[in-house]
């Protein structure tokens, strides 16, 4: 071994040296930098500046243009758009109306999934309470996580343009309704790179039994690096795609592979001079790390009992429990941003899984704990000032009740509404026990304070460090940016 | 010193260098050794310092710097902007130059410094010098270029290469050294077929050069281009430029059978179809006279947009996106311009208008397809190519029977003296939706005005009219809620599945049924057939789903139907079938008609009639005999229920504003040149003399894919914001040569480039050389980069042996990671068996929401759109996948396998591994390496000794063989090319 010992050291050194050596060329390729070394003239001059990553780790941590709140993202999406009316947004008038005929104004011009001709509207299903200090509303199937009330920020009044799931979900992760175009978390991974250069720096984890129906789509780089993609955690198999060695390779004989590699690699570098060649010699090594990292990471079975129970997690199993103690884990290790996905949201009453009396309530069970778990877990360990925890569906859902073909369905539900939805963040720079916005008398829409998920960007992104205007990328013509080309507002009132 | 800064200073010194040796031809940079060019000079200050605020957008003061006569004319203060010939008394020399902080341009606040001395120079003396304007290059035709005067005049191989050298001496840079054969060979392989070079190729070539000398590389390349591998190697890049995918995308993701464009695609280059044909035959292949089925299959093009088919959403919205995806990726492939820019407004840079979007919109917003969950329309592909020709001369002969059927009746329909209107309309619905009479232009229509509910039947009412002794037909007039305003924003349709017309006589009592037979729908071929609202079922006359022009279906009884005077007609609607959601499919508004004329009854009797109708029932069970897939492809709607195209109001559909004719943009117009009038004639002009982007971006493309950069960098941006051509002669050069000379055919322009001086060249380069130019734009060294996702997998596969040669055909399903797999809707992943798991990755199933994971990890586009360039990436994730990848795994066991049997000494095996991989002799210092590793692999698994699970093969040599493939694969060297 001490042969291996004196030649990583060599390697490392002439790396080093290399690169030192290279650092023009390397400021000007690797990673596609091509294309934007060559629009930096133009960029500098629009007061555009592009996060500069180094030749040989593209993932390397980042000053942000200004201090940041957060310093990692932790976002819950309910998949299926959550039903605000059930759990956060209190309407006492809407329960006085309940079974009443919808009035007409609060249908023209509108459109709608499944609802026809009149609905009625429906009160709420659930009791609300006031808790904490702070008095913020709080159904009562949420316990756990009322709890919490004093930690968590509501946003009662986010907007969105799409009123079916895969746009929408799309426009909440990338700030627009149709594929292709870079997720919040490449952004940001790309904008600040990760803390730990053993672990990916943006992860994904779904629970639910389904995935989102745009898939990869949401946590997809778009026009920026591949490299800045979501990488989505698995509950079956491997963890991260392809981190076991294959049968009968064992660790010490991948670490001879890699190093026969290594030295026929510096080998062409000698002979061609690439730099790209010491790229992918340093990629090697983060893979061979990650194949330790990532399973470490990602096996909860070294947490002890009591942290099982606190998250109600299940071993072995896909759940939303596990996922949550599992973000808290990847926190802790520096990931940069976290993204957890549960699927079975769409609350219509069309089926009894989806049904405000039925499925409805086992959902809400399954997360009560699990959030309030992470929240307190983070907290206690002093991590909640620095990672912003975020929960969201993709819109709301109306304060009718769904009337699919016309008449009255077996189950209770409600259909999509764009107009508004309740989206809490709580830790990471977000202002505790606090309540922005306020929708009207039915739930319906904004009445004081709209926030458009655009806005909802620019302020996560001021609190991650950025300026919305300023973190783009020039592709096709345009700057491009998470918030696109309308006007969004930095939300200075929900921050802390 | 940052880069870009580099390269600027360069450049300056660079234009120096060649304007005082005076061989500067290229008309737009620079005229004389003393004149300001716009272009080159004035248009990038303008753009990068005043645009923001004075553009095509924002025009403060109402100034902007994109249009001539704005910006040489007067501004909102009255002022001259611009005097030529007077900088002093020019508004915009004076804002530059002015110390007033208040007055001063850019804003003090925006730009603290304002422009630099130098910038200000050059303005002055450009109004000095008469301020002469000039389009952005890219918008002026290509120019006749003569090679250029070289020093090292032995080097060059092709023309081409004269103006690369030209520049390269310029540079003070000297070229690089010619590849070694094998290195240039294994380039060219993979460039070319995508494969690497096989052993017997490498021989073959090994000989030849002995025998041949030179001539041995044009053989090499001849024998790539003949290829089948060249077409699946260059179909793949074509398809991220028209984002082709085996399933729909958004909502539901949902598979789309499309692979026969696919394979058209890859016969087009095998077939080296010239670019123009190529271009004509994807954008309007539909509307060539005697179109084949091949030039249907190519409509396809446009049919890889996405569509939803999530529940609950409405098909008008995401046609209407698919018809802007569409505008917007024409653009982009042909022309390489950000026109999508001009869908919320004028373009920011380039001279386009707001409603010069919506006039090219036109040109697509014609066709039938209207994102309904079938693909409609589709045609029916003949699995096998060689029915092509009989299948297409039966849909002819179908096309024209069903034409002589149908005119005839048709006029009659439209006579409207046929016809008597039945007023004095009751009107009633089951299930309670409201209904009401409405009297329009003297015709008593019921009409639906609020939301109705599901499967609402509809029954009508009426006397008939005096005099009428007996009915040969009944007409059924089905239109919008709101007929004027659905022109331009349609409406949901609708879908009669059930009619049923009684009679009921003058004393009352019992009715009696009109037994109609026959029916006949406003267009030759509708979507549904209106005979099926007669027969009961899911379908029938309909406006499927979206209506905007009143719509008419004819029903005749095979007899005159006798009524006694004062009978009273009933006419049921029923509308059985209803999309998801809120989407009720009824017909909202109408009116019914009723005949008496007796040629409707010889229409049905006609024994004419009934020879064609037999006729073409034989054809079309001719045509259905024929085994085949299908493909969505473009159809245009019939004229008379054309849609019109109107300006969207900041780009939102739901907005429109007036309405517009197609048109192609004006500024790209000559003045005598007429507007094409149809798609067909706009995928001409595409291809025509006067369009100056279309040689220009294809060749381009295919140099970036060659030379690793493009002569223009920005692939997707030709444009103002766009980077300028690096060899801007060598562009146009390129350009003509390829339109003219070379009669768009890309075999001869890619045989061109590989047998170049410039591609010839050695990679390798002193760090002092790299230093000189780091991303190598003037190529004065070979280009190396990473492998593309499919040349990565079909490399480790034909190393393997595994490679499959079989072509075309349904796609695939190689091995995929286990948890990968989980669509939202049903759609199993059968991992393909035999050889279909070892085929090109061209032929992988491409599904948008779950793309192929090493695909991915290699920075393959998941084709939602047009991908214009691919981004190269160099990440841990790909180290893994190509170590650890079940696929990968299986290539390395192959690869050991191949090893094992060649036999020979350890060492032996060793090279001939290498030799596989690297196409070249091993050398010494790497065979020890490997025959290290081998060692202490071997050892390892005889210690580990019985448990044979333990070993990745059955016995330790052949294990450790398989350790050593895995290092084979993962050579840096095996990964680039």
């Amino acid at each position: 071994m001490n042969e291996t010992n004196l030649h990583n050291e060599a390697r490392q050194a002439t790396l080093a040296q290399t690169t030192r050596r290279h650092f023009l060329r390397d400021c000007g390729t690797g990673l596609g930098a091509l294309w934007w070394a060559t629009n930096a003239a133009a960029n500098a001059d629009r007061g555009v500046s592009l996060p500069r990553h180094s030749a040989t780790n593209p993932l390397n941590a980042l000053a942000t243009p200004f201090a940041p709140r957060a310093k990692r993202v932790i976002h819950l999406h309910m998949i299926g758009a959550p039903s605000q009316l059930e759990l956060f947004d209190y309407k006492p008038q809407l329960q006085k109306f309940d079974g009443k005929d919808c009035p007409q104004e609060f249908l023209e011009g509108k459109r709608f999934a499944f609802i026809q001709g009149t609905p009625q509207l429906l009160g709420h299903q659930y009791p609300f309470q006031r808790h904490g200090q702070s008095g913020q509303w709080v159904s009562d199937r949420l316990p756990h996580f009322a709890k919490c009330a004093d930690d968590v920020c509501f946003i009662k009044t986010m907007q969105t343009d799409q009123f079916n799931h895969g746009p929408a979900q799309l426009t909440v992760h990338t700030g627009d309704p149709r594929m292709g175009r870079p997720s919040l978390g490449s952004w940001v991974t790309w904008g600040m790179g990760t803390e730990n250069e053993d672990l990916p720096g943006f992860l994904v984890l779904l629970s639910g039994g389904r995935p989102p129906r745009v898939g990869k789509a949401l946590w997809s780089s778009g026009f920026l690096p591949s490299v800045y993609q979501g990488v989505q955690c698995r509950s079956e198999g491997d963890p991260v795609l392809n981190v076991s060695n294959p049968r009968g390779v064992t660790r010490d004989l991948r670490r001879a592979a890699l190093d026969t590699l290594a030295r026929m690699n510096e080998q062409s570098y000698r002979e061609v001079g690439d730099p790209e060649t010491l790229t992918r010699m340093a990629q090697y090594e983060m893979a061979f790390r990650m194949q330790i990292a990532v399973p470490d990471a990602m096996s909860i079975d070294d947490e002890p009992q009591a942290m099982h129970e606190l998250y109600g997690t299940s071993r072995g199993k896909e759940s939303f429990a596990n996922n949550c103690l599992l973000a808290r884990r990847l926190a802790e290790r520096g990931v940069r941003y976290i993204q957890l996905f549960d699927w079975g949201w769409d609350s219509h009453g069309a089926a009894e899984g989806e049904a405000l009396n039925r499925g409805f309530r086992d959902k809400c069970r399954q997360i009560d704990r699990p959030m309030a778990a992470l929240l307190g877990d983070l907290k206690q360990r002093g991590m909640l000032e620095d990672t912003l925890v975020v929960w969201s569906g993709e819109f709301g859902r109306t304060p009718m009740r769904e009337n699919r073909g016309g008449g009255e369905m077996r189950y209770v539900g409600r259909d999509h509404n764009p107009g508004a939805f309740t989206l809490w963040m709580a830790g990471g720079g977000a202002r505790p026990g606090f309540t922005y916005g306020e929708t009207d008398e039915m739930g319906y829409g904004a009445a004081v304070n709209p926030v458009h998920l655009r806005d909802y960007h620019a302020t996560l992104l001021r609190m991650l460090g950025f300026d919305h205007q300023k973190l783009s990328v020039p592709y096709q013509g345009l700057d491009q940016r998470l918030t696109g080309v309308k006007h969004a507002r930095v939300i200075s009132d929900v921050m802390a | 010193m940052p880069l870009h800064e580099q390269i600027g200073r360069r450049r300056r010194a660079w234009l120096s260098v060649v304007v005082t040796l005076g061989c500067l031809s290229w008309a737009d940079v620079v005229v004389g050794a003393e004149s300001v060019s716009f272009n080159h000079s004035i248009r990038p200050i303008l753009s990068r310092h005043c645009m923001k605020c004075h553009g095509g957008v924002k025009q403060a003061g109402g100034l902007s710097f994109v249009y001539e006569q704005q910006a040489l004319g007067r501004g909102k203060s009255g002022l001259r902007v611009v005097v030529p010939g007077r900088a002093e008394e020019s508004e915009l020399y004076r804002r530059i130059t002015t110390d007033d902080p208040d007055d001063r341009m850019p804003p003090i606040d925006e730009s603290p410094h304002g422009l630099s001395a130098e910038e200000k120079r050059l303005i002055q003396e450009w109004i000095e010098q008469g301020a002469k304007w000039g389009r952005h290059w890219a918008f002026e035709l290509p120019r006749k270029q003569a090679p250029p005067p070289v020093g090292k005049a032995g080097w060059p191989r092709q023309l081409m290469d004269r103006f690369t050298l030209s520049r390269i001496e310029a540079h003070g840079l000297s070229p690089a050294k010619e590849a070694s054969p094998e290195i240039w060979l294994r380039r060219a392989s993979l460039d070319l077929t995508g494969l690497p070079p096989s052993l017997s190729e490498l021989e073959l070539f090994a000989k030849q050069r002995e025998e041949s000398g030179e001539r041995a590389y044009g053989l090499a390349v001849d024998r790539m281009l003949a290829s089948p591998a060249f077409g699946e190697r260059w179909a793949s890049v074509w398809l991220d430029q028209v984002r082709y995918a085996d399933s729909r995308g958004l909502g539901a993701d949902a598979r789309r059978t499309i692979w026969k464009y696919r394979d058209w695609v890859i016969d087009a280059f095998n077939d080296d179809l010239p670019f123009d044909q190529f271009t004509l035959k994807q954008l309007a292949g539909d509307l060539l006279p005697d179109a084949t089925m091949e030039d249907l299959i190519a409509t396809a093009c446009h049919r890889n947009t996405q569509s939803n088919n999530e529940g609950g959403t409405d098909d008008e919205q995401f046609r209407v996106d698919a018809v802007i995806d569409r505008v917007n990726t024409t653009w982009q492939v042909w022309q390489a311009t950000t026109f999508g820019c001009t869908q919320c407004h004028s373009h920011p840079y380039e001279a386009f208008r707001h409603e010069d979007y919506y006039r090219f919109m036109a040109y697509f917003n014609n066709t039938t397809d209207s994102d309904t969950g079938n693909d409609d329309p589709v045609l029916q592909v003949p699995l096998r190519n060689s029915d092509y020709s009989e299948a297409r001369a039966l849909d002819v002969t179908i096309e024209n029977l069903r034409d002589k059927i149908w005119k005839p009746a048709d006029e009659l329909r439209r006579d409207r003296n046929v016809w008597r209107s039945l007023n004095g309309l009751k009107a009633s619905t089951k299930y309670g939706t409201t209904v009401g009479v409405d009297r329009v232009d003297g015709v008593d229509e019921f009409v639906l005005p609020e939301a109705v509910k599901q499967k609402a039947s509809i029954i009508l009412e009426a006397s008939l009219p005096k005099g009428l002794s007996h009915i040969t037909a009944l007409r059924i007039t089905a239109k919008p809620r709101d007929p004027a305003q659905a022109l331009a924003d349609s409406e949901w349709g609708f879908i009669v599945t059930r009619l049923k017309a009684e009679v009921i006589g003058p004393d009352g009592g019992k009715a009696t049924t009109v037994p109609l037979t026959h029916a006949i729908s406003d267009e030759p071929d509708p979507h549904y057939d209106p005979i099926e609202s007669l027969t009961g079922g899911n379908f029938g006359f309909a406006a499927y789903t979206r209506i905007n022009h009143a719509r008419e279906a004819v029903f005749v009884p095979s007899e005159a139907f006798e009524v006694a005077a004062g009978s009273t007609l009933r006419v049921s609607l029923d509308h059985s079938v209803f999309l998801l959601a809120s989407f009720t499919m009824v017909i909202r508004r109408g009116s019914i008609a009723v005949s008496d004329d007796e040629r409707w009854t010889e229409f049905a009797n006609d024994s004419k009639f009934d020879t064609w109708r037999s006729k073409l029932a034989e054809a079309s069970k001719r045509r259905a005999a024929i085994p085949t897939t299908k493909a969505p492809v473009m159809r245009e709607r019939v004229d008379w229920l054309r849609r019109p195209t109107h300006v969207f109001t900041r780009g939102n559909y739901l907005e429109k504003a007036e309405r517009v004719e197609v048109g192609i943009p004006a500024s790209m117009r000559g003045d005598s040149t007429p507007n094409p009038g149809n798609r067909l004639e706009l995928a001409r002009w595409l291809v025509g003399p006067d369009n100056p982007l279309t040689a220009r971006v294809a060749v381009n493309r295919f140099w970036e894919q060659m030379f690793g950069t493009g002569i223009v960098p920005t692939l997707e941006d030709f444009g103002s914001s766009g980077e300028k051509p690096t060899h801007p002669e060598l562009l146009d050069f390129l350009a003509l040569r390829f339109q003219n000379e070379l009669g768009w055919s890309r075999k001869g322009l890619l045989r061109e480039f590989a047998l170049s001086a410039t591609y010839r060249q050695d990679a390798a380069a002193s760090a002092n050389a790299r230093a000189a130019d780091p991303s190598n734009r003037w190529l004065a060294r070979g280009t190396r980069r990473q492998l593309t996702a499919e040349m990565v997998r079909d490399q480790a596969l034909a190393a393997a042996g595994l490679l499959s040669a079989k072509m075309y055909g349904e796609p695939v399903r190689p091995p995929i990671p286990s948890g990968v797999w989980k669509p939202f809707s049903k759609d199993p992943w059968e991992t393909s068996e035999g050889e279909d798991r070892y085929r090109r990755s061209v032929y992988t199933y491409i599904k948008r929401s779950i793309p192929y994971p090493s695909f991915a990890a290699f920075d393959a586009p998941s084709r939602e759109f047009c991908s214009p360039r691919r981004l190269s990436s160099n990440t841990p994730l790909q180290a893994l996948v190509t170590l650890n990848d079940e696929a990968f795994v299986e290539c390395a066991s192959g690869l050991a396998g191949r090893m094992s049997v060649a036999g020979g000494s350890v060492a032996t095996r060793l090279a001939f591994g290498y030799r596989l991989v690297a196409c070249r002799d091993i050398g010494v210092e790497r065979r020890r390496e490997l025959e290290k590793l081998y060692e202490v692999a071997r050892k390892s698994f005889q210690a580990s000794g019985v448990g044979k699970r333990d070993m990745p093969e059955k016995t330790p040599e052949l294990s450790a063989l398989n350790i050593v493939a895995g290092v084979l694969l993962n050579l840096d060297e095996v990964l680039t090319r």
